[in-house]
């Protein structure tokens, strides 16, 4: 009897374990799709597009943690991080747009980004989801996003603290934005993250500090990736861009041939 | 009746030695908790200059996004030194988290322990 105990008690652990992984982890997808563009979004550089986690990009292998405390009584970890996906964009810096799934940061949804790059470059690319329980919350980049990597956004309870942590482990996706790693965007990088958690925090209402932790996983640049520029967001975002005036012209040639 | 309660477990890990190739047995969730087992078990494991190591996954539990960025972390360090990494005893769910981060284009994920060991072997040569 009480082997049988045994069995229905297992059994019934793999299958709440089963239930929790289909849950909180994004299904196989070969390439990306979004569904539904949200207004004013630019979708570019997304649908078609594979994933390519930290071993698919070009550049040194960084991870870096950013980290706010604060008071366990004001939040609770779970509590933070359900605000945090029902208001991500809203703790994006300004002159960033994050393009939330309508049905939320739920595994395997896809967001679109709109991003401001130094010299008021324009970049559309994207994340998916790639996992989301009550705790933490993981986007990982597609192909031609400037990292290619994947960015873990997690609430724990330290010393009664919660500590609103996001960490991202990442390589430039290809030379150029390694180059431009290189050449401030670190610096950039650090700053964007740095005002994201402060937004966290100032919404709890408090001003709390981040802590900022640089590690580089690998020091080597992965040189058979340099094709990867190939699918460069910025060339072709950048392309886009200049192409606007012809699509501009396109448009008024067939409005007017349809009027006429 | 004992209940089945959902439980995260502490992981632990047991390196062992076949031939040339470092085993690490991976047991309980692999998570942030994890971190510190793993760096211990990966120091231990290629203390010796082995010519492969193998994670095996068949005692692991759950494993989620921060455990994956764990093992590309390995990952990253076995490059570094050159040391293949292969892999057995994954659920079919994680050998699909594998192929979704795309683990799995540079970590062998073989079916079983021999199958692994000898792909190390074949790996090494």
């Amino acid at each position: 009897m009480d082997g049988m105990d045994d069995r229905t008690v297992e059994n019934t652990r793999e299958k709440q374990v089963a239930a929790r992984d289909a849950t909180y982890w994004a299904k196989a997808v070969s390439r990306l799709n979004v569904s539904n563009v949200p207004e004013g979004a630019i979708n570019l550089n997304v649908t078609g597009k594979r994933l390519a986690g930290p071993i698919q990009g070009f550049g040194k292998m960084w991870q870096k943690t950013y980290q706010v405390s604060l008071p366990r009584e004001r939040v609770s970890p779970m509590d933070l991080i359900a605000t945090w996906k029902q208001r991500f964009p809203d703790f994006w810096p300004e002159g960033n747009s994050f393009y939330a799934p309508l049905t939320g940061i739920e595994p395997g949804e896809v967001a679109l980004l709109n991003m401001t790059l130094p010299g008021k470059m324009k970049l559309s690319t994207g994340v998916m989801v790639l996992y989301a329980d009550e705790e933490s919350f993981t986007l990982m980049t597609p192909q031609g996003h400037m990292f290619a990597g994947w960015i873990t956004f997690s609430a724990t309870e330290v010393d009664g603290q919660t500590v609103a942590q996001a960490q991202v482990l990442m390589r430039a996706s290809d030379p150029i934005f390694e180059l431009g790693l290189t050449l401030g965007g670190h610096r950039q990088e650090d700053r964007f993250w740095n005002q994201t958690l402060t937004a966290v925090a100032d919404h709890f209402g408090e001003f709390a500090e981040v802590d900022t932790q640089v590690v580089c996983v690998d020091k080597r640049r992965q040189w058979s990736r340099w094709s990867n520029v190939w699918h460069s967001s910025a060339i072709r975002s950048t392309g886009y861009m200049m192409g606007a005036p012809v699509r501009a012209l396109r448009g008024l040639t067939r409005r007017s041939r349809m009027a006429g | 009746m004992r209940e089945a309660t959902m439980t995260t477990s502490e992981m632990s890990t047991v390196i062992r030695r076949r031939d040339r190739v470092a085993v690490i047995d991976l047991v309980g969730d692999v998570n942030a908790r994890a971190e510190d087992s793993l760096d211990t078990a990966w120091a231990e494991a290629t203390r010796e200059g082995p010519d492969a190591v193998i994670l095996n996954f068949e005692g692991a539990g759950y494993i989620n996004s921060t455990g994956i960025a764990l093992i590309v972390g390995l990952l990253a360090r076995a490059r570094a030194r050159t040391i293949p990494i292969l892999a057995y005893g994954l659920t079919p769910h994680y050998r699909e988290i594998f192929e979704i981060t795309r683990l799995a284009d540079f970590l062998a994920i073989n079916p079983d322990e021999d199958s692994a060991v000898r792909g190390a072997e074949r790996s090494s040569t």
